[in-house]
């Protein structure tokens, strides 16, 4: 065994836990629930063992590199597949119930590549993380049963095309990019052109990956495919897809940007300060008059990665750890939407605001929790959103752009309508169905995760943003 | 035959591929647009490999791999539409909207 190996302890253990559900599937007929749970305890196991085991090191040549920096992205994500997992559980034994286990495996793959993503030091292993996250991606996104009630399957096979030809188009853009940037440089290692000033052919290829990034992260003008696809595809599954690439993509463009490119980076900064407030104008003006809610939230997911690239557009130590931050804010306040949403669906059969609205009489619990992941995501005190939101302004601030704040603090008071729209809807008005929504134990615990989150770093951020400043010092001050 | 030669070739499959993906209708179609866009690429990072060293040609194996992979879960997705509408006209899959 390499001495190094131990490095990627947490990325073994997930592929582990993959090949046990295969296993089991094969080996006897366990069923959606009992696999769903395995795989949910296995992710949490790991969760804990990633605070017991030393993982700290790098991979020979410097392709890998390990350390507070990657360890504060791998819970993430691992949270994330928690959730995404106990979120999935109910719908895969109503819709899928013949075949749970490669949902969860494609699921587990993809967190293999987003918890690789964080520590790559080489453009090499960079590309291949990246696909290893998003293949699987596609086909969870096409994951409804062929004969499934009615629109479903339709609409799953165009959501899971949209995103397949968006995100195709968008590894040739990155690759064709990076032929040019590797090609030139004659080194695969992430660590760009020694010198501020670069050659034409160059700086087309850097500007030619940051739009492939812009169309994987889902920043403006890069975005066509979120609402659609976010529409089709199984709702579990879209709240899995709305926090944990996008945290991923993060993740890689903050060590291309601010690692990798820094010294050039007169280059990339303005069209990435372009990219954070065209994203912060269309997600939250598109947002407006959107008649279903998940189109609603996938318009407001790219407004809020605006706000993220906001905080990339510092260049400083403190804006990296605010990005991180306000990341890790989205994971747990948009999934937890997502799965109010999905439950609420679940039992009034549409996903329109109309058939969403009223739910708090229908089940108060989940009214009161979809209010608060509103006022999160809207950025109202006291739910971690708030904080989120302060701390990436203020971040731009320090960093004298004073016209990126004014557009993001405009537009956050825009963004407070449709946010308090949908939550005036759920109290005040009266509902199409006035059935009480039932969901499953998994279900409910995923939202309840979701909540004490919010909630609790909402009233304690300190500990988190400890964490974040902690990982962004390690980022900036080598492994 | 020189550097700029095989970069200018590959920038013009590039940009059929770019243009072919906007225009054509057909899922299949737009695959091998997709495609286009991939191998040119890989012209550029063999041609940069051939002319001035580097990783250019591993990296190129890497990305054919990675397409294969890619194109295997497209292809998918294109009979998935074939089988709900018996065709595979992306316009079909127009049904999200709002």
């Amino acid at each position: 065994m390499p001495p190094w190996l131990h490095i990627f302890t947490l990325e073994l253990a997930v592929l582990g836990i993959a090949l046990l559900v295969l296993l089991c599937d094969a080996l006897s007929p366990l069923g959606a629930r009992a696999l769903g749970w395995l795989t949910a305890i296995g992710l949490v196991a790991v969760l804990v063992a990633s605070f017991a085991v030393e993982l700290a090191g790098s991979a020979p040549h410097g392709v890998y590199v390990s350390g507070a920096w990657v360890l504060y992205f791998q819970r993430l994500f691992l949270c994330a597949g928690i959730l995404g997992v106990l979120g999935s559980i109910d719908w895969l034994e109503t819709r899928v119930a013949r075949r749970p286990a490669e949902y969860l495996v494609l699921l587990l793959a993809s967190l293999v590549g987003m918890m690789l993503l964080a520590g790559v030091r080489d453009w090499v292993l960079l590309v291949v993380a990246f696909e290893l996250m998003g293949i699987p991606l596609y086909v969870l996104c096409a994951y409804a049963k062929l004969d499934g009630p009615a629109r479903e399957p339709k609409l799953a096979a165009e959501a899971g095309l949209k995103l397949f030809v968006t995100g195709a188009a968008s590894t040739a853009l990155t690759l064709f990019g990076l032929a040019l940037v590797v090609g030139a440089s004659g080194s695969s290692s992430l660590d760009g052109p020694q010198s501020a000033n670069v050659s034409a052919l160059t700086g087309v290829g850097m500007l030619l990956v940051l739009a492939g990034f812009g169309f994987k992260i889902g920043a403006a003008p890069f975005h066509m495919w979120i609402p659609d696809t976010y529409q089709g595809a199984p709702t579990p599954f879209v709240a899995f897809l709305s926090v944990a690439p996008k945290a991923g993509g993060l993740a890689a463009l903050v060590v291309v940007l601010l690692s990798g490119w820094s010294r050039q980076h007169e280059l990339w900064a303005p069209a990435l300060a372009v990219i954070a407030a065209a994203s912060m104008a269309v997600g939250n003006l598109f947002a407006l008059p959107q008649k279903d809610a998940r189109r609603l939230l996938g318009y407001s997911g790219i407004a809020q990665m605006g706000y993220v690239l906001v905080a990339l557009c510092a260049r400083s130590e403190q804006g990296i750890a605010m990005a991180i931050f306000f990341i890790a804010s989205y994971v747990f306040t948009n999934f937890g939407v997502f799965l109010v949403v999905h439950a609420a669906a679940e039992n009034s059969g549409g996903h329109s605001l109309d058939e969403i609205a009223g739910l708090s009489r229908r089940s108060p619990w989940l009214g009161a929790a979809l209010l608060v992941f509103v006022l999160s995501l809207a950025g109202i005190p006291f739910a971690v959103g708030f904080w989120a939101k302060l701390f990436v302004l203020l971040a731009a601030y320090q960093a004298g752009l004073v016209w990126l704040v004014v557009t993001g603090v405009v537009l956050s008071v825009v963004a407070l309508f449709y946010y308090l729209s949908v939550a005036r809807s759920t109290f005040m008005a009266d509902g199409r169905s006035a059935e009480p929504v039932r969901s499953g134990l998994p279900l409910r615990a995923a939202i309840v995760l979701c909540l004490a989150a919010v909630v609790g770093l909402g009233l304690w951020p300190g500990p988190l943003l400890a964490e974040a400043t902690r990982a962004a010092s390690a980022f900036a001050g080598g492994p | 035959m020189t550097l700029a030669n095989c970069i200018l070739l590959a920038s013009l499959l590039f940009s059929i591929g770019v243009y072919g993906l906007l225009t054509r209708r057909q899922a299949v179609a737009m695959l091998l647009c997709v495609e286009l866009m991939l191998n040119a690429a890989n012209i550029v990072f063999v041609s940069f490999a051939h002319f001035r060293g580097g990783p250019g040609q591993i990296f190129a194996i890497f990305a054919l791999a990675i397409t294969v992979a890619e194109v295997a879960v497209g292809l998918a997705l294109v009979l998935l539409l074939y089988r709900k509408h018996g065709d595979t006209a992306i316009d079909l899959a127009s049904e999200t909207k709002g």
